[in-house]
């Protein structure tokens, strides 16, 4: 039934990949809700949270808050905490509750820039949606308010787009790009989300490459092409331990890879290489056109999964094990490649 | 910038009085910071006991949560804590949705899949809502009785609406109300009481069963100790119920109305004189007497043994656990202990406790975990020795700490008893 999931809890929402963007920036991050989703994206969706602090806050908003439509005590709160708060920039980030009541995210941004001695960022996500829409809205305005013309390009440097923890197979997936990158030849490596301050995303023209590790990151590398001409590559550089454990058993098989898109391509780069069959790219985030193969599934529902796995006779399949319990009838080899943002493991 | 958090003193608080509380301490005119400290408050669910699995105390119920994926995203943590994974369901909304309202003619329809889809037949299907459906006015209470006619059990809606957490029926106020609601009226037993307020049992050595024993009440009822659905329904047969979180309030009240059963309310306190007064009120207002010489002098000398051990500790304490932080506050500087810190939501009730903390530890500093200002909490302004509460862990990570956080609910003087054999363990 549409809608309706039995098995397979919700994976993480737009605001959830829209605040893990600016988490590491410096800036005042404002959820628009009233508390919950505030407490999930930290609680919850943010592995970062417990290690290292950030100007996450709750907007709070309270029933007569949505109903008479206080857009200006949520300013007037923005501007307490920015007197008290040393901050580079403030974000206003979405949530189901202005979502329905029709908030004007413009109007917002102008209202607190009137008000404010500092750039805002709204983010329009809606809760309704997942976290690579978030992330990649978050990517965008990120790059469309701060990234400045620079006079020269550094030849010797390479910046990552795309990654945050909701993407990545380890917390330390920022000094792991670094360290991979720097030993495929390049000087100097940034990593935005993961490691990179504010006046990185600022110089981000300097980068002579830009590379995508998530499809959230494309569309960002597109405009960071168009806006300063830098090219750019997409694929995911980390292998972790289940893809040797996943190519040691491809030889010959038809296997299904359930994760986002551009480590799920990477990863069938390194099966086919090993000798797989065929293997067929499936999510529930984004697929990019530009980035699929034929004969890739996009997955809306539960149910789209359990008919894909009767029908595929896949002789493997690689995805977080949380998928499991909605395949009780799957008998071939399943190898867990976590997702953090579906089950929250890394 | 002066990069510091926001705390005022226990004897200013007093002072300005509690119609004139600071409003950096009062949540709704501020941002609320989303620290490790304030999960208990913007996420209830995402520890212990929020909405969703308060609503699953019913014995034998599963739970549809309907709302945007965003509102399920935390159930994945109850899911795989024990016995929770098959007990949950999803109605993930969409835009759609809340534009049309197509998801209530769905509702039902989940409904009976999820019956389907389960080896045995649930004894309740619980239908979770969140803010969405608060603001678009539904009537959730109407699609259940649809949903009910579809699977031939009870359907009930309960109300995870965080917009209201400060109105007159707050989520954990509206849950309660929601899981006694299948109560219905049953003959009178004499000798049985429930106890409400939580959602799992009291300590098992709490002598509040002992005392109830005393009163001539056998039959004593907590809805966390229930095995079975029926269990659950003999509930309706109480004599009385005594209400132990003022969070059951509504709950008792409307059973009142409906089912006749009236209300006591007893408060957890960790102030040996004042347990053993509100005990001996209670029994006198039953008509009755009881001996509890022995819990007091067991608690008396837990307190004690500590006090030889560690007489000038000094302690902060969180929220986060089985207490008021100001009445817990209030106890252990009359025990003579120093409270430097307090981090708190602060009530005009808690000044009560404060006005008599004010006469004896003027200076211990309260803090508010919801502040923005605590973004810049040092723990290195202040030595503390020991903290309660697992928010205060986070602010001093250095200080030994006991939670006091666990599910299993501390009461009376058992409570007194097994928080300073606690302390005693985690300070030697």
């Amino acid at each position: 039934m549409k809608g309706l999931w039995k098995y397979i809890s919700p994976f993480a929402p737009d605001q959830s990949g829209a605040a893990a963007v600016l988490y590491e920036l410096g800036g005042i991050i404002v959820i628009c809700d009233a508390g919950g989703c505030a407490g999930n994206v930290c609680g919850f969706d943010e592995p970062r949270w417990f290690t290292r602090r950030s100007a996450i806050f709750s907007a709070g908003l309270r029933d007569m808050d949505a109903i008479l439509g206080r857009d200006d005590k949520l300013i007037e709160k923005l501007c307490h905490a920015a007197k008290q708060i040393d901050a580079s920039f403030a974000a206003i980030i979405g949530t189901p509750v202005p979502s329905v009541i029709g908030t004007d995210y413009k109007a917002l941004q102008r209202m607190a820039e009137k008000k404010l001695d500092l750039p805002i960022v709204t983010i329009d996500t809606t809760g309704m949606q997942l976290y690579d829409n978030g992330s990649e809205k978050a990517w965008l305005a990120l790059f469309e308010t701060f990234a400045a013309p620079v006079d020269v390009v550094d030849e010797g440097m390479l910046a990552v787009i795309g990654a945050t923890p909701l993407d990545m197979n380890g917390l330390d997936a920022g000094q792991q790009l670094q360290q991979q990158l720097t030993q495929e030849g390049w000087d100097k490596v940034i990593c935005y989300g993961m490691g990179a301050t504010l006046d990185d995303i600022r110089l981000a023209g300097r980068a002579a490459k830009n590379l995508v590790v998530a499809p959230a990151g494309l569309r960002s590398a597109q405009f960071l092409q168009e806006r300063f001409g830098t090219p750019y590559e997409v694929r995911y550089p980390l292998a972790a331990a289940p893809w040797q454990a996943a190519c040691a058993e491809a030889q010959s098989k038809n296997i299904l890879v359930i994760h986002q898109q551009v480590l799920a391509n990477s990863l069938r780069t390194a099966l086919r290489q090993h000798g797989a069959a065929d293997v067929t790219v499936a999510t529930w985030f984004q697929l990019k056109d530009e980035l699929k193969e034929e004969q890739d599934i996009a997955l809306a529902e539960e149910d789209d999964l359990v008919q894909l796995v009767r029908q595929g006779e896949f002789d493997m399949i690689l995805g977080d094990g949380s998928f499991k319990k909605a395949l009780p009838f799957y008998e071939g080899t399943y190898i867990d490649v976590p997702h953090f943002a579906v089950s929250g493991r890394m | 910038m002066r990069q510091e958090p926001y705390y005022i003193t226990v004897k200013e608080l007093v002072e300005a009085g509690r119609d004139h509380i600071p409003d950096e301490l009062i949540s709704a005119t501020h941002l609320i910071y989303s620290s490790p400290a304030t999960l208990a408050f913007n996420s209830p669910g995402a520890q212990g006991f929020g909405v969703k699995r308060a609503g699953l105390a019913i014995p034998g119920s599963v739970m549809l949560l309907v709302g945007p994926g965003c509102c399920g995203r935390n159930t994945t943590i109850l899911s795989e804590t024990g016995g929770y994974s098959d007990r949950f369901f999803f109605y993930v909304m969409d835009e759609t949705d809340i534009v049309t309202g197509r998801h209530l003619t769905s509702i039902p329809q989940a409904v009976q899949e999820i019956c389907q889809a389960l080896p045995t037949m649930p004894s309740v299907v619980m239908i979770c809502m969140t803010c969405v459906d608060a603001l678009l006015g539904t009537d959730m209470e109407r699609v259940c009785r649809k949903a009910e006619k579809k699977v031939g059990i009870p359907v009930r809606p309960c109300y995870m609406y965080a917009l209201t957490r400060e109105g007159r029926k707050p989520p954990m106020v509206a849950v309660r109300q929601a899981i006694y609601s299948l109560l219905e009226p049953a003959e009178k037993h004499l000798d049985t009481v429930n106890l409400m307020g939580h959602f799992a049992p009291l300590i098992d050595d709490c002598e509040l069963y002992d005392l109830l024993h005393q009163m001539g009440l056998k039959n004593i009822n907590e809805i966390s100790r229930c095995r079975t659905f029926q269990d659950y329904k003999d509930m309706a047969q109480a004599n009385f119920n005594l209400i132990l979180n003022p969070e059951s309030r509504l709950a008792a009240q409307e059973l009142q109305e409906r089912l006749h059963i009236p209300s006591a309310e007893l408060t957890r306190l960790y102030q040996i004189d004042k347990i053993g007064r509100q005990y001996h009120i209670f029994a006198k207002a039953l008509g009755t007497s009881i001996d509890d010489t022995a819990y007091r002098a067991e608690a008396e000398q837990a307190v004690q043994q500590f006090l030889s051990a560690h007489k000038d500790t000094v302690v902060a304490i969180g929220e986060m656990m089985n207490a008021n932080a100001f009445e817990l506050s209030l106890a252990l500087a009359r025990y003579g202990l120093k409270v430097a810190e307090v981090y708190g939501n602060l009530a005009a009730e808690d000044f009560v406790y404060l006005r008599q903390l004010a006469a004896i530890s003027p200076d211990t500093q309260v803090y508010t975990n919801l502040s923005p200002t605590m973004l810049y909490y040092n723990c290195s302004n202040q030595d503390v020795d020991v903290t309660i509460g697992k928010d205060a862990a986070y602010y001093h990570p250095g200080s030994v700490n006991v939670p006091w956080n666990e599910e299993r609910q501390p009461f009376g003087y058992a409570g007194v008893t097994h928080l300073f054999r606690q302390l005693s363990e985690a300070l030697s």
